[in-house]
């Protein structure tokens, strides 16, 4: 008897089609994967995603590339997400980090430290000479790993300060900028109106974000903490130390603010301090030029320290919000890799930073160097920050630092903006959690 | 011929294998994979880029010393207690009125439908507009209307009815159809012949519609719970947890440890945790329901 022919599927003719085709496009992606990493002489350099430090990275990396031909530096902006942190987290664990990355947050350089993705910058042999020619006093000490070593080059910082409306603090009989918490409620309390009539006021003097994100608060509690504190930070050998009477003071000095509505319990799109809502603004000299720009015409801006309680007295220390440079370990070539951070860090791409990004780099001799000099002449304003600069602090390298800022955030909500803790309960609590995330 | 049918046989089941390769492939992947994974992060912390750290029972710890995720676990339940019965309710309501013989009944049952299939974050969207303390709709009617605007999402004590309210809007259509269904199911003669002796309305509802109804109240029940402890869009979308975290839902909490956070062990140990309470809850639910059925 004839076997009964055995007709195939068509079904299964296209399913062994779409396998080997499958296949085939994932071997050829593994393949171009492969060889862009192993096959590349250069560096891969990732500077911010903003338009300034995207031209400063290009004209930088011409210009070592006209100079280096061997070793050619290919520039690419931070992937665009909520944060470069969560696109260097990603990077890290895929292990597709770029060699130089010049956006590092002090914030997470204990993590990429834990996680072996860094190259500890000490170990190259000049090192030392480096850093002591280019660093103020105390500043390698701060951004020092627990291990001793600096895996980070400090490169650039932004203080924040107090920006603030000329006339409406004239207006307000204010001929210099509130230094202290009292003379802030003063002037709040004076300029706050209803413009038009309608029974809500339309002027302030400061717009808080009353969002609860954590990072939101670097430029509301932790400033004027910095500043009230005299410099210290939120956590010490993993211990909480912002339990105590700077940080009482900052939430109630915050809390009057919103209860006597000289703060706007509101959120709001646009600039208001461009647009005349508010009296002043707490931002970092990026914003010199943005508002330079945009201004109206007849419309006076300085720059003055954050207030202080009036019990505290001295110099301000502020937020530094620095950002600093990295070698990652996947660089094939980290002895390259080093020259080009030392020249990113060269005096005159130290000139580069502030003429395109309005930014200043973390160096000793900024206001003595005679090659910065007409740059400070040509924009004073720069010169308040370039002061404030030497009394920065950045933010402790715990891993936990978010939820830190996050258990703060949410008691900064339920005392200032809603009124419903008083400011010794709120920080008590704070404490508490973030005594209960560091555990 | 034996042979050669096993062996068509054989090439048919093989082939029938072959097509079931992509479910099994899927099922490997995204189901049986993440589902040991997670119960291996359980008893380890793992931030995804340092290796993992055994930590025992420490991550059962933290949980039971978290007051956070226990403020998490009562708002959750806050909301089923407003959820559900509002659900339920408007459900059941609304199905009795679907199921009489109204003008364009069809679009009806279209229109309420439409909220289920209309993603999440879009209706969470819409929903913050209407929400808008200043400007949002609820509130210039309440304005026009001569009444005190309502804080809805900005206060304590209104964001999460508000949250609750929206929900309900969402899923309502749903748990109409199903009820629709079970009224379908009833047999026309129980209303007739209640007629016949003298029942009112509410006494065929009461006694034949609520009665006949039970299993369907029970699929709805257990539903709406499940899908009411997932509580997670909404309150991201709309308060990020906020006011004074009393819209933090437990599924949002867990969400917040393993992505904003990087607390991978503790989030899955949460999970495993949240899981095994809304096991608990349904089957303690089901029991009582049954009970009070048979009773």
């Amino acid at each position: 008897m004839k076997p009964l022919p055995v007709k195939k599927s068509p079904c299964l003719h296209r399913f062994w089609i779409m396998l080997v085709l499958s296949a085939g496009v994932l071997l050829v992606g593994c393949e171009s994967g492969s060889r862009g990493k192993a096959g590349h002489a250069g560096l891969v350099y990732w500077p911010a995603a903003n338009a300034q430090e995207i031209e400063l990275a290009g004209l930088a990396a011409a210009e070592w590339n006209a100079a280096h031909p061997d070793v050619p530096v290919t520039v690419q902006p931070i992937p665009e997400s909520q944060s470069t942190e969560e696109v260097l987290l990603a990077a890290v664990v895929g292990k597709t980090t770029p060699d130089v990355c010049s956006n590092i947050w002090p914030g997470v350089v204990g993590q990429f430290v834990r996680a072996g993705a860094l190259v500890a910058l000490d170990s190259f042999a000049d090192f030392d000479s480096v850093a002591a020619a280019r660093l103020p006093e105390g500043q390698r000490e701060v951004f020092q790993y627990d291990d001793g070593r600096l895996y980070q080059m400090p490169w650039k910082s932004n203080p924040i300060m107090m920006e603030y409306n000329v006339r409406r603090l004239q207006e307000a009989g204010f001929t210099h900028p509130p230094a202290t918490y009292s003379e802030f409620i003063r002037a709040g309390q004076a300029l706050t109106r209803d413009l038009t009539g309608d029974g809500q006021p339309d002027q302030w003097m400061l717009y808080v974000d009353i969002n609860v994100k954590w990072w939101l608060r670097y430029f509301d509690f932790y400033t004027f903490y910095l500043a009230a504190s005299g410099g210290q930070t939120l956590i010490k050998n993993r211990q909480v130390t912002f339990d105590n009477r700077a940080a009482v003071e900052v939430f109630r000095f915050f809390r009057r603010c919103f209860e006597l509505g000289i703060f706007p319990r509101a959120s709001f799109q646009g600039d208001t301090f461009l647009a005349g809502q508010v009296a002043t603004h707490i931002t970092g000299p990026w914003n010199i030029a943005h508002v330079d720009k945009f201004k109206p015409a007849g419309f006076e801006f300085d720059y003055a320290p954050v207030p202080l309680p009036d019990s505290a007295a001295g110099p301000v220390v502020t937020y530094g919000d620095p950002k600093n440079i990295a070698i990652f370990a996947t660089c094939q070539n980290p002895r390259a890799a080093w020259e080009f951070v030392k020249f990113l860090i060269s005096r005159r791409q130290d000139l580069a930073l502030l003429r395109i990004a309005s930014q200043l780099p973390i160096r000793r001799d900024l206001l003595s160097d005679s090659l910065y000099m007409p740059y400070f002449k040509e924009y004073p304003k720069m010169v308040r920050f370039a002061e404030q600069a030497p009394r920065t602090r950045g933010v402790d390298s715990a891993p936990e630092l978010r939820e830190v800022f996050d258990a703060i955030s949410q008691e900064f909500e339920a005392c200032c903006v809603l009124g419903r803790r008083t400011p010794e309960e709120a920080v008590q609590r704070a404490a508490e959690r973030a005594r209960q995330v560091l555990r | 011929m034996k042979v050669e049918r096993k062996i068509a046989g054989n090439r048919s089941s093989r082939t029938g294998f072959l097509l079931s390769l992509p479910y099994w492939a899927w099922f490997a992947f995204f189901m049986a994979w993440p589902l040991l994974f997670s119960l291996v992060l359980v008893f380890h912390e793992w931030d995804i880029y340092t290796p993992m750290r055994w930590v025992g029972l420490g991550n059962f710890v933290r949980l039971f010393q978290d007051d956070l995720f226990w403020q998490a676990i009562l708002n959750t339940l806050y909301f089923l207690v407003i959820h559900i019965p509002l659900q339920i309710g408007l459900a059941l309501l609304f199905a009795v009125l679907l199921n009489e013989k109204i003008r364009a009944r069809g679009f009806f049952r279209a229109a309420y439908f439409m909220p289920v299939v209309v993603s999440g974050i879009v209706i969470s969207l819409l929903w913050q507009q209407l929400f808008s303390y200043e400007n949002g709709i609820l509130n210039l009617l309440l304005a026009r209307a001569g009444l005190a605007r309502i804080p809805w999402l900005t206060s304590p004590e209104w964001a999460m009815p508000s949250v609750a309210l929206m929900a309900t809007w969402k899923n309502v259509g749903l748990y109409i159809i199903l009820f629709l269904a079970g009224l379908q199911n009833i047999p026309a003669w129980l209303y007739e012949a209640a007629g016949i002796d003298g029942a009112t309305a509410w006494q065929k509802f009461r006694h034949i519609t609520l009665p006949m109804l039970n299993p369907a109240v029970i699929m709805v029940l257990i539903l709406s719970t499940i899908g009411g402890f997932s509580l997670f869009i909404e309150p991201y979308v709309l308060t990020g947890g906020g006011p004074m975290n009393r819209t933090l839902s437990a599924m949002l909490y867990i969400y917040k440890q393993a992505f904003y956070f990087n607390r991978m062990g503790y989030a899955a140990t949460l999970g495993f945790f949240f899981a095994f309470i809304i096991l608990a809850v349904v089957l303690v639910q089901r029991k009582v329901v049954e009970q009070e059925a048979l009773e």
